[in-house]
């Protein structure tokens, strides 16, 4: 459905002075710095799958959408979506794509939220009975009824939002991509985002590409994460096996009836938080991890009262490789 | 045909966006129908005291701006979209553009709908009327069969002038000065017949940049100033030609800074 293969894009930006008399010496230089925005991206996207595309900022994630979706032609290598090549039948492949930008509308902002649906019904083509289907279907759904005869620039950002949604759906395309759609709502809004995002992918089987800093949306939604770092990717795999991958991460959280001095006798496991009598425990780097053994040890050593095992969350594992506290095994693209 | 449907869609689509706006909508179309007027007016006190520039009456000239603005009015209709198309760069709006399974230029010519096209056309119909009226123009069916021809001509010379100065934004980003420059400070040297500057200008005017085909060399065919010929008569009847000529060139040009923007992403 989606191919990249060994895409790279460089950008050559003008070297920008310092301060602003440096500022001014830039206007007349023309040194030229070569950013390499992606560096050699491959993956392949199945139809119906829905994707988390990941990265800190910098790290290439717009880039590659852009590519995806024809706005930008990529500086080597290839890119397929639907069979069709974005940045060269830039048309075509619009046709067959939403693209949702988080932090721009694509509506008309001074006309009422109907009157935007009936102009993207016009240029995509769509037909009556399938518009009115599409149309009964997003707003049950997203609940935009009450939205319908207010003007876009006077809904609130989870309004308009929802809105985006829907737009980009009307022509149910094939692909769905998604930079950002979460991207300040508050915690209901993106609950119900989220809800609408999972439903869509599973009746309508629309593959769908996010990329968001907000791991909940990951853990949430995508059965599958790419992690790109400074232009590559890091990780390809499913989100669950990169759980499974840190479950050494796993924390404990045990309460002793009597709190012990030290616990010399569970070697396997550290310390790192402790509240009185409650302490957090986790796997020492380098320790086995069966997790049953260690639990029987725990109880068998001390007066133990209370013991409960959290999982990590994608979150904490993410936000750990980046910050390089954990590290991934060198990632080969295979296929 | 269906093609057609929607550009017309979004251009219905962006003067209801406009009319959302009612206040401003009818003091901008006051406003510069006031400019566009006292423009006029000011000519009519010039030509009061001169009676004649090197053989041009009032009426003529009258005939002259009618020509220049009416065309004015037709281009600011098709080509307002392109306004402060730099910002659509910068903010990164322009996206949207590409996204969508249309022509990016076209969405863009259709997206925005400016009152002063209204004051344009007014004053421009207006002027051309009575200075037809004034200067006595025998109709002849060749010249009433051209005059439609002059118009378009007029439109794709600006239009084209538009998309040209507008395609350079690919490059370099901020051009609002050189936009506003090259779009409206130009047009001034035509509201006169270019015979009062020195060679050079008129060469300018006729060959490089060369707006002196939107009214000048039209109006010297509409009011048979058969006296008087600048470089060959021919020209007088070049006016569509030269707008295709101009079109065609922008055209190039605004392709040009698409693929630039597609491999720079700037």
């Amino acid at each position: 459905m989606i191919e990249a293969v060994n895409l790279k894009k460089e950008f050559r930006v003008n070297e920008p002075g310092e301060g602003t008399f440096g500022a001014l010496k830039a206007l007349f230089s023309t040194r030229k710095r070569i950013i390499r925005a992606v560096d050699g991206v491959s993956f392949a996207i199945k139809r119906g799958e829905f994707v988390g595309y990941v990265g800190e900022n910098g790290a290439g994630k717009s880039t590659t959408i852009k590519i995806l979706t024809g706005i930008l032609v990529p500086s080597s290598g290839s890119a397929r979506v639907n069979g069709i090549i974005p940045y060269e039948d830039r048309r075509r492949n619009a046709a067959n794509i939403g693209v949702v930008f988080g932090q721009r509308t694509q509506l008309w902002w001074d006309l009422p939220v109907r009157e935007s649906f009936e102009m993207l019904k016009a240029i995509y083509r769509i037909k009556p009975d399938d518009f009115a289907h599409m149309m009964k279907k997003l707003s049950s759904v997203l609940d935009l009824g009450p939205m319908m005869i207010i003007p876009v620039r006077k809904l609130s950002l989870g309004q308009r939002m929802k809105c985006d949604l829907a737009a980009s759906l009307l022509h149910r395309p094939g692909v769905l991509f998604l930079d950002e759609p979460t991207i300040g709502l508050d915690v209901l809004a993106k609950e119900n985002i989220r809800t609408f995002l999972g439903e869509i992918n599973a009746t309508e089987g629309t593959t769908i590409i996010l990329t968001t800093h907000d791991m909940n949306d990951i853990e949430r939604l995508c059965g599958r994460l790419i992690m790109l770092d400074r232009g590559r990717v890091i990780y390809d795999g499913l989100t669950n096996e990169l759980k499974q991958r840190f479950a050494r991460e796993k924390l404990f959280e045990v309460e002793f009836r009597v709190r012990p001095p030290s616990l010399a006798d569970v070697p396997e496991l550290e310390v790192v938080e402790e509240r009185g009598s409650k302490l957090s425990l986790r796997f020492r780097d380098g320790a086995g991890g069966d997790l049953a053994a260690v639990i029987g040890k725990l109880a068998a050593k001390y007066d133990v009262k209370d013991v409960s095992v959290r999982e990590p969350s994608v979150e904490s594992i993410v936000r750990s490789i980046y910050e390089k506290t954990l590290s991934l095994p060198p990632y080969r693209a295979d296929g | 045909m269906g093609t057609i449907k929607i550009y017309w869609a979004l251009a219905m689509a962006s003067m209801r966006a406009r009319l959302q706006y009612k206040a401003s909508f009818f003091v901008l179309v006051f406003a510069v129908t006031l400019f566009y007027a006292a423009q006029l007016a000011s000519l009519f006190v010039v030509m009061s005291s001169f009676k004649q520039i090197n053989g041009w009456h009032t009426g003529d000239m009258a005939f002259l701006f009618g020509l220049l603005t009416f065309s004015l009015g037709v281009t600011t209709l098709l080509f307002n979209g392109l306004q402060n198309f730099d910002a659509l760069l910068i903010n990164g709006e322009f996206d949207r553009t590409l996204v969508r399974p249309l022509n990016p230029l076209a969405q863009l010519m259709f997206s925005r709908f400016e009152a002063s096209t209204v004051a344009h056309s007014v004053i421009g119909a207006a002027a051309l009327y009575y200075g037809a009226k004034m200067s006595g123009i025998v109709w002849t069916p060749q010249k009433a069969a051209s005059l439609p021809f002059v118009i378009v001509g007029g439109v794709l010379i600006q239009g084209g002038i538009r998309i040209f100065v507008n395609a350079v934004a690919f490059w370099t980003l901020r051009n609002a000065a050189i936009v506003h420059t090259v779009v409206f400070s130009g047009r001034e040297f035509v509201v006169y017949p270019i015979t009062i500057y020195n060679a050079g200008v008129r060469f300018f005017l006729t060959f490089v940049f060369p707006i002196a085909f939107i009214n000048f060399y039209p109006a010297q065919f509409f009011l048979d100033k058969t006296g008087e010929t600048l470089f060959h008569p021919a020209l007088r009847s070049l006016t569509p030609a030269v707008g295709l000529l101009v079109i065609t060139i922008s055209l190039y040009a605004w392709k040009a800074g698409i693929d630039h923007y597609q491999s720079s992403g700037s």
